[in-house]
């Protein structure tokens, strides 16, 4: 059995919710046991008089961590699978300070208000009250502020990532930071808060004495230690590939996806792929398919590429495509799919649709709405047109007759292409 | 920017398809109001048959239970006229009685419900709110009158108690008479309603208790709020020793109302196909979620295990409980409206 069990499959999207519920009540104890349902416990915080806000969360977080990098080390944990929230950079750091201003008037942050409402006091039961109007009142303002909530879009980012730094050097760094802080947050609770050191502490017993936390402590050390040693957690170059299991894909053509698929996604505006052109930018730039991106063979890396999306991959050759798939694989890429035909497949049966005999009226004109849609035309036979690749003539201004497949198109082009794709948290 | 131009091109026209989804929230507030009221005429009915002369400060059953109750009432059969398509006709209800329609008997027994509450509520009406009387000394009348009659006094409270029970089961068999509707058509849904009326009741009048005690940990605002309004109506100071029995009596309702609810999926689960797709729709189908994490989650295991805490003297009587039955109650009548009207038998043919 391998983790994350979502992704996995072991359970679907309700009982998920049922399993996020019982995870949600054992977070909300183990805040509750540790004094955070009390606001003046919270605010003595920023008073730096009781650091145990920043204790516990940091001891959260380590353990978290390092939990997460161990098990995925040993193969347990797929990390590639858990998903990670995209960065908006300046959105994201409004949000932030709005959230530190609730925090500030009502002297909770969303989960501890939880807490506090679930033991019955009523400042916390007003907070979690407030809460739910506002999440009303933002998913009313929501599609008129798009434009913000999108901006400076850094993708789905880590630190290591975003400074190209080894992940086991950064878990060993985080670990050494956790301890200091613990270190300094004793001190801190000493200086601004009277509180005497516990004669019991790990700071205080002498110096060769093993206690649990001491343990603890060395135990969190050897583990970052460990992922120093170990690199990457993601499964990168080590992976092995079912050769059965690729040779059936291959052979059943689970590995391809129709065009008439990709419009479909297009049309409605999908946003849990990732379309690739294959080709050089110079034909990229003649036309590509809305909303692809362009990566060349020979820029392909794995860092351009999420790794929790669906990715179709497409070329004008289809051998190179089925390369790129392969080196993907290599790469641990877990979804990845061939544009069926490519770009040629697209212009066949998207663009340019032929009636075939037994296709029934009502189908053939989806696929003509659709062809229209995109800048195409249908055709009645296949011989009317050249089987050279043309670019399509200039999509029809404003589609006047709306499919039940495409609800709201926009006025004059091609939505997808337009503006950018729409990438929601969990 | 033009302006978008978009045709129909078919079947988008309302009412072209048959619509199946015909019951909105308006039911399932009413059936939650129906259940609440319930609930609170048999424990007020109880109450004022079990209270001594002596103990007149314990009012929160007799007198706030049927004024709440009464406001409830009102409230539940304001959007029980919201729903209906031709408003104007509801009095043809009461032109006749047809022993085979759950509304007709519901109809009814609404009817009966007022005075039966109102006769509860005005028992010890002056001793709860001696402003009232003071300006209305007519309510003082009608109150001696009822106390000088002991017979009276255990005709009110029996009749408070049967309107109470056929209430809450009415709230249940109006559902459970639907044939069409596989998820509702059982008969156990008339005592789970039921009971789940009587928890939403206790631990409403729970709530009340709560609010009207004092507390060092509320903020100001909310004490002087609460005791402006004390001083307003002048209301005698409750009675903190009925919170414990509430609160265990909603613990025995709630464990009975989860057992009903296991036995309702049980026979589901166990009968035809049609009504195992019916019992699946809360079993991985898609109000599992909904219905285990509202329902059984927070609407009974976790006021459960709080109460339990709470008589065990192991943590204080807060509000949270209260809530969380309320809340779990309401979600019930929702779950099992909605997931009832996508349940029909059409569906175990197309498999």
């Amino acid at each position: 059995m391998n983790a994350p069990f979502y992704s996995f499959g072991l359970f679907g999207d309700q009982a998920s919710l049922v399993v996020a519920f019982i995870i949600g009540i054992g977070f909300g104890f183990f805040l509750e046991r540790a004094g955070f349902g009390v606001s003046p416990n919270l605010a003595a915080q920023f008073y730096l008089r009781d650091m145990r806000v920043l204790k516990v969360m940091f001891t959260a977080i380590i353990t978290a961590m390092t939990g997460l990098y161990l098990l995925s080390r040993i193969g347990f944990v797929d990390l590639s699978q858990v998903y990670l929230v995209p960065t908006f950079l300046v959105p994201q750091i409004v949000g932030g300070l709005l959230l530190g201003i609730g925090f500030v008037i009502g002297g909770y942050c969303p989960g501890t208000s939880c807490v506090s409402a679930a033991t019955g006091r009523v400042d916390g039961i007003v907070y979690v009250a407030g809460m739910f109007a506002g999440v009303m009142v933002y998913a009313e303002a929501y599609p008129h502020m798009l434009g913000f909530v999108h901006m400076t879009s850094m993708g789905q980012i880590t630190l290591a990532r975003l400074w190209d730094l080894p992940y086991g050097l950064l878990v060993f760094a985080v670990v050494l930071m956790a301890l200091g802080a613990f270190v300094v947050a004793e001190w801190t609770e000493k200086k601004f808060g009277g509180m005497e050191p516990d004669p019991k502490g790990w700071l205080s017993v002498r110096p060769w004495r093993v206690t649990p936390v001491r343990v603890l402590v060395l135990g969190l050390l050897a583990a970052g230690f460990v992922a120093l040693a170990a690199g990457s957690p993601y499964r990168g170059n080590h992976v092995t590939i079912d050769t059965k299991d690729l040779a059936l894909r291959a052979g059943t053509g689970a590995d391809t996806i129709q065009p008439t698929d990709i419009a479909d996604w297009i049309v409605q505006d999908r946003n849990d792929y990732t379309l690739v052109d294959l080709r050089a930018a110079k034909d990229f730039d003649a036309y590509h398919i809305p909303g692809a991106q362009n990566l060349p063979m020979t820029s392909l890396s794995a860092n351009s590429l999420a790794r929790n999306q669906k990715i179709v991959l497409y070329s004008s050759d289809s051998t190179q495509a089925a390369k790129a798939l392969f080196l993907l694989e290599t790469q641990g890429f877990k979804s990845v799919y061939l544009l069926n035909g490519g770009i040629q497949g697209w212009h066949d049966t998207v663009l340019f649709p032929v009636k075939s005999p037994g296709m029934d009226a009502a189908a053939f004109e989806k696929l003509a709405l659709v062809a229209k849609y995109f800048g195409g035309a249908p055709r009645e036979t296949s011989a009317s047109t050249s089987a050279a690749l043309a670019a399509p003539m200039a999509p029809t201004p404003a589609p006047t007759v709306a499919a039940p497949v495409m609800p709201a198109a926009p006025a004059g082009g091609i939505p997808a292409a337009q503006h950018k794709k729409k990438r929601e948290g969990c | 920017m033009m302006p978008l131009t978009e045709l129909t091109v078919s079947r988008h026209n309302p009412l072209v398809d048959p619509s199946l989804h015909i019951w909105g929230w308006q039911i399932a507030v009413y059936l939650f109001l129906g259940g609440l009221v319930a609930g609170l005429m048999i424990i007020a009915g109880v109450r004022l048959i079990a209270i001594r002369p002596s103990q007149r400060e314990a009012l929160v059953c007799c007198t706030i239970g049927p004024i709440v109750g009464l406001t409830g009432l009102s409230l539940g059969m304001f959007t029980l006229f919201l729903d209906l398509s031709h408003k104007l006709h509801v009095w043809r209800l009461y032109t006749t009685f047809q022993i085979t329609s759950p509304m007709s008997w519901g109809s009814w027994i609404l009817l009966l419900v007022y005075p039966a509450l109102v006769a509860n509520g005005l028992a010890h009406l002056p001793e709860a709110i001696p402003a009232l009387a003071r300006r209305f000394p007519v309510i003082v009348t009608w109150s001696d009158f009822i106390l000088a009659r002991e017979w009276l006094v255990v005709a009110i409270g029996l009749s408070n108690m049967l309107v109470g029970i056929a209430l809450g089961i009415y709230t249940g068999i109006l559902l459970g008479t639907f044939g069409a509707r596989p998820l509702w058509n059982s008969a156990i849904l008339g005592p789970l309603f039921l009971l789940s009326g009587l928890s939403i009741a206790a631990a409403t009048l729970h709530g009340i208790l709560i609010i009207h005690t004092p507390d060092d940990e509320r903020p100001t605002f909310a004490d002087f709020l609460l005791s402006s309004l004390t001083k307003l109506i002048e209301a005698h100071p409750l009675d903190p020793k009925v919170g414990p029995v509430l609160a265990g009596a909603d613990n025995s309702f709630l464990t009975i109302e989860a057992a009903l609810l296991i036995l309702f999926l049980i026979g589901n689960t166990t009968s035809t196909s049609v009504h195992q797709q019916a019992a699946s729709l809360l079993l991985g189908g898609p109000y599992t979620a909904i219905f285990w994490v509202f329902v059984i989650g927070m609407g009974i295991v976790i006021p459960l295990i709080l109460q339990s805490l709470e008589l065990a003297n192991r943590i204080r009587h807060t509000l949270a409980p209260s809530i969380f039955v309320i809340l779990g109650g309401l979600a019930l009548r929702f779950v099992l409206v909605y997931a009832g009207q996508q349940s029909h038998w059409l569906e175990a043919l197309n498999r």
